[in-house]
């Protein structure tokens, strides 16, 4: 079955902006997709560029900051996903030019 | 414990390989390894109340990755959680992150590790040492590495 994340994706989109802005200039930005995970469980996968300050002085600091706001404003119970997430800096993202990333 | 806190420093090791230019191989092994620390430090505590000491590998033969990342963490009120289960369920979310990471790391060809994501992966093995040190002896903990091995509620 599919998860109402899957058709709340417009709410999921104006919540996780909510958090960039939020979190700036740690946080660049933060890009997601919903799939499967590894064992077949329906998943949020976001992925977030942060400053090259931020991930080098304070990497935990951001990040559980990321992973606590985004679980603040996203329930990610009732959308039905699990949440992972995965961070890179600007400059690691400037070399490795991932859209997926961008 | 000591095979489990081996593993973690052979995964801060493999990290730390090759400076600015570190080899995509490396950060794998480093994110692969950092998450069988914690599979085998949880392993071990199960183990340990097992009172045959040399059928304790056989029953950590037992231990199942899905198993172990599907188990439902029941708690007492789950909206007034007690301070046990709020650092447990920390501990729960840094094993199915590292799950995955380590999934990623093992067979997705296509994904490109960052020494920022890996450095990170790694903190959060290391932050799950700690707290899992801090409470493994908890009721509630001990149930829940019992639900991890498969056991029913």
């Amino acid at each position: 079955m599919v998860p109402a994340a899957v058709v709340q994706q417009s709410e999921i989109d104006a919540k996780v902006r909510e958090v960039e802005e939020a979190l700036k200039p740690d946080v660049r930005h933060i890009r997601y997709e919903i799939g499967e995970d590894w064992s077949g469980q329906w998943a949020i996968f976001f992925r977030i560029v942060m400053s090259d300050e931020a991930a080098k002085l304070r990497l935990r600091e951001v990040a559980t900051n990321v992973v606590w706001r985004l679980g603040e404003r996203l329930d990610f119970t009732s959308l039905g996903v699990f949440p992972y997430h995965n961070f890179r800096s600007e400059s690691e993202q400037a070399i490795l030019r991932e859209e997926a990333w961008a | 414990m000591a095979f489990a806190d081996d593993l973690l420093k052979d995964a801060h090791h493999l990290a730390a390989r090759g400076g600015n230019n570190p080899k995509q191989s490396s950060l794998r092994r480093a994110v692969s390894t950092a998450y069988y620390a914690l599979f085998h430090l949880l392993i071990a505590d199960f183990t340990a109340n097992w009172g045959v000491i040399g059928e304790r590998s056989r029953l950590g033969r037992m231990f199942e990755h899905r198993k172990m990342s599907s188990a439902v963490l029941k708690l007492q009120d789950k909206n007034n959680p007690t301070l046990v289960e709020i650092e447990l369920k920390k501990i729960v979310s840094a094993f199915t992150q590292l799950q995955e990471d380590r999934y990623k790391a093992d067979y997705d060809v296509g994904w490109i590790w960052s020494r920022t994501d890996v450095n990170n992966t790694l903190a959060i093995a290391d932050e799950a040492f700690k707290t899992w040190r801090s409470i493994r002896k908890e009721k509630p903990v001990q149930h829940h590495l019992m639900s991890m091995f498969g056991a029913r509620h």
